[in-house]
């Protein structure tokens, strides 16, 4: 598979707010490509908020207003087109979601048909199968593509939905809290793809946790959300080792 | 003091129950009648029943109805052939802009017309239709049904695709789709039995109404619609016959109505029925 | 953020057919307005207030209309309708939501069942079983009895001939409302927070007093469940036909025959084109049908997010 050029993320002065609460207070961050970023805070801090602006998601929210500027590469995200932003972004939510009405392979054939990425049904074949085994699932559903999701386990079903994102290419990997409701086992396999995507197709990817543990595991840098404010930023091992703000403190020690 | 309480609950309790037995026995009765006559007058008729215009008023019972039958299938069929589409198309216009003016303007015009007496449906096709085409025609009927069902469906589909859960939309938006693309491949298809049952629910309001067909179809006794020209003619249906038949003297006319309002109570609770089959399976 | 193209596009290729109720709504209204012109230039306000109906064919000058008859019947028709349906419809949701124990599932979906029943069986199915049996049975059970010992009322004053009158047509109606009253009160009555039905509980309180409080919390549900109700059978146009009697009585006595303003309409519409300004009045008398229908309909709606509001 060819190796995608990275692209990098820039976050500037962005606020934003719903119902006219500020939810984002001015944020400046950076994601570079091959690395990736966690965001950590405590709920309402506005971690989602921040990855749903990147793919421009908050414009489902219809009382949301954004300020600032985002950019992915040389593409201004807040002028342009939402969809061609979320061409070159993919995500992997919460909740694990595939799509119920649809079998294993068309979960992850869906958005590489859709944007004609596969020139043949053989092309679109070995896309599946990349994604699946980028995503560690292969091997367990190679003989039952043609299954459900809600046949799988919960931890399944997640890989799967992060096999539909990276089908796309995405130059910008988002996940929500990706491992917040499965088992260990599926958490490991999803941070090791994680580690491997960002290492080897130079993908840009941005993982909101809460799991500081998690954060150590896999993240080259990490963002501290308080209150809607970045309150620290910085490589990993720095963050975790020397944490200068309070907060990032305590929520390290899992106590908020 | 406590027990005088005590005791005026039970009373309460007591009428209550009394009540909710009388309500209970009589759809009872009304359902029982229907079944009664009905099964006798369709026994004694045999299949005649389904495939003969109705006796000579005041004579036997040697006949049915067969047109109205038809018609009420062709009405059915085509009432859902005009009102289907557009109560999809505004359900999903609804669902997916629901923060537009005209959205509003759409759902609020769009709840009236659920409420609007249906024997005025009857009136503005006649005055459009009847009046400019100079018949009463299947036609005419099959355009005030649609409008009669169309309300329906589209508040059932729209409900419908309104609880697909949030999150496979944003999966759908987050893999690049459109919005047209999330409603066609995600959206519609999770929320494929809901539809479905918004238009059952449609198709069995088209069928049992009666009073948009009093001054559109015509209310043809004894004549078939043959040809697709017969959209163009007078025509029957089962809720319209049996309307003319109970207003009429004949004993043996009631009789017929009696078998008529059994096939249609069986057709219209058929598809309730199927509505709750269909909606009690949904899993998202 | 602009609205992308492709959903602008998607937006107005959808809008046309969205329109069409509204398209529907506004057409219609403006038909029954601009027909009924001629008729209230001819007869003005006495439309509303004489009792006449004296088509004559062909002959403008004689031909005569006052709708007072048929506006009475429906306003008498659908109050006592709708006043019937009420405590009826408090009364199965009582017993279905504080008599029968939480654990009676079954019972419990067998009434939604029964109700689903009564609200979707086709009018004409009532008008029939209330024109052949139920008519029948009132005359001879009730309204002869009540006509024979209570006949100093003036209400049940008039002899009864048949049993196609007023009170069947009211009786008919309460039948057929109830369960659409009863599915918007039982909606707010499950919607009651928990914690108010602990605290009214907690107050050592019997069933009945139970109920009567959490109905006072619901109480503009219970308001809205008769508007609606009422609005439904004034428009109610079949049923109705069948068993009011068809006659041009004044509704002074229930027991005898009468004229609603859609059983009006489903009588005469088919033949006033033959006779002059009689399909002008009938129009109009469409349009205060409308009038009523959408107005009882919009209060309604706006009681119900009062309750909405409240719990």
């Amino acid at each position: 598979m060819a190796r995608s050029d990275g692209t990098e993320v820039t976050v500037r002065n962005l606020r934003v707010y719903i119902s006219g609460r500020p939810i984002l207070k001015g944020i400046n961050l950076r994601a570079t490509p091959g690395s990736i970023l966690a965001i950590m805070g405590p709920s309402g801090s506005g971690k989602s908020t921040l990855i749903r602006v990147i793919n421009r998601l908050i414009d489902l929210n219809p009382s949301a207003t954004v300020e600032g500027e985002v950019y992915i590469g040389g593409l201004n995200v807040l002028s342009a087109d939402p969809y061609d932003v979320r061409r070159l972004t993919a995500m992997v939510f919460q909740e694990p979601n595939p799509f119920p009405h649809l079998s294993i392979f068309d979960n992850v054939a869906i958005g590489p048909k859709l944007h004609g990425l596969a020139k043949s049904r053989a092309d679109l074949e070995e896309i599946v199968r990349w994604a699946l085994e980028k995503s560690q699932l292969w091997e367990e559903v190679k003989d039952r593509l043609a299954d459900y999701p809600h046949q799988l386990s919960g931890g399944q079903r997640q890989r799967l939905s992060l096999a539909r994102a990276l089908a796309l290419k995405p130059k910008v990997l988002l996940l929500d809290e990706p491992t917040a409701n499965i088992d260990p086992v599926s958490t490991r396999k999803i941070e090791e793809s994680l580690r491997e995507i960002a290492r080897d197709l130079m993908t840009t990817v941005i993982i909101v946790t809460h799991t500081p543990q998690q954060a150590a595991r896999i993240a080259d840098y990490i963002a501290v959300l308080y209150n809607g404010e970045l309150v620290e930023y910085g490589p990993a091992r720095e963050v975790i080792l020397y944490p200068k703000n309070e907060f990032t403190k305590k929520i390290l020690e899992g106590v908020i | 003091m406590y027990r005088l309480r005590r005791l005026k609950s039970q009373l309460f309790t007591a009428l209550s129950i009394a009540v909710a037995i009388l309500v209970f026995a009589t759809i009872a009765h009304i359902l029982l009648s229907v079944a009664v006559n009905g099964v006798g007058v369709i026994a004694s008729a045999g299949i005649d029943f389904f495939v003969k215009p109705p006796p000579p008023p005041g004579a036997g019972l040697e006949g049915g109805i067969g047109p109205a039958l038809a018609g009420t299938i062709i009405l059915v069929a085509l009432s859902a052939v005009l009102g289907v589409p557009l109560a999809v198309l505004t359900a999903v216009f609804l669902a997916e802009f629901p923060h537009s003016r005209f959205s509003r303007l759409v759902k609020l015009f769009t709840n009236s017309l659920l409420e609007i007496p249906t024997v005025l449906v009857g009136m503005l096709v006649y005055v459009t239709l009847v009046t400019s085409t100079g018949s009463y025609s299947i036609l005419a009927g099959a355009v005030a049904l649609s409008i009669v069902l169309l309300p329906y469906t589209s508040t059932y589909v729209e409900r419908a695709l309104e609880m697909v859960p949030a999150t496979y939309k944003e999966a759908g938006y987050s893999i690049g789709l459109k919005k047209a693309q999330v409603v066609w491949y995600v959206t519609s298809r999770i929320a494929r039995r809901g539809i479905a049952a918004g238009i059952l629910i449609g198709l069995a309001k088209a069928a049992g109404e009666t009073a948009p067909l009093l001054f559109t179809l015509g209310g043809a006794l004894y004549s078939y619609p043959t040809s697709p020209a017969s959209l163009l003619e007078p025509g029957n249906a089962i809720p319209l016959l049996i309307f003319t038949l109970t207003l009429a003297p004949y004993e043996n006319w009631h009789s017929v109505a009696w078998g008529a309002a059994l096939i249609l109570t069986l057709m219209v609770l058929g598809l309730i029925i199927a509505v709750r089959l269909v909606v009690r399976e949904v899993k998202v | 953020m602009a609205e992308p193209r492709h959903d602008k596009l998607f937006y107005y290729t959808l809008l046309p057919f969205a329109s069409t109720s509204l398209a529907i709504v506004l057409l219609l209204a403006s038909i029954l307005a601009v027909n009924s012109l001629p008729a209230i230039e001819r007869y003005g306000l006495s439309l509303l207030t004489r009792n006449v109906w004296s088509p004559v064919e062909l002959d403008p000058e004689a031909s005569d209309y006052g709708l007072l008859a048929p506006l009475l019947g429906t306003l008498v028709t659908a109050t006592i309708a709708t006043m019937a349906s009420i405590p009826i419809a408090a009364s199965l949701v009582y017993v279905s939501e504080e008599v029968l124990p939480a654990r009676m599932l079954r019972v419990r979906s067998a009434i939604s069942i029964l109700v689903d029943v009564m609200a979707g069986m086709p009018t004409i199915v009532y008008g029939l079983w209330g024109a052949l049996v139920l008519a029948p049975l009132l005359l001879n059970y009730v309204y002869q009895p009540l006509n024979k010992y209570f006949g100093f009322i003036p209400l049940f004053a008039c002899s009864p001939y048949t049993g196609l009158n007023i009170l069947t047509a009211s009786l008919l109606l309460s039948i057929m409302i109830t369960p659409f009253v009863f599915a918007v009160v039982r909606e707010s009555y499950t919607q009651i927070p928990l914690s108010y039905r602990e605290a009214s509980l907690s107050l050592g309180t019997t069933k009945y007093e139970h109920f009567r409080i959490m109905l006072g919390i619901i109480k503009p549900s219970l308001i809205a469940g008769a508007l609606l109700g009422f609005g439904r059978a004034a428009s109610e146009t079949v049923a109705v036909t069948l068993v009011v009697g068809n006659a041009f009585n004044l509704p002074y006595c229930l027991l005898s025959p009468g004229y609603t303003v859609s059983a009006l309409i489903a009588n005469q519409f088919n033949n006033a084109p033959l006779y002059p300004y009689m399909e002008s009045v009938l129009l109009f008398s469409g349009a205060i049908l409308l009038l009523l229908g959408l107005v009882s309909n919009l209060a309604g709606l706006i009681m119900l997010s009062r309750v909405k509001a409240r719990v």
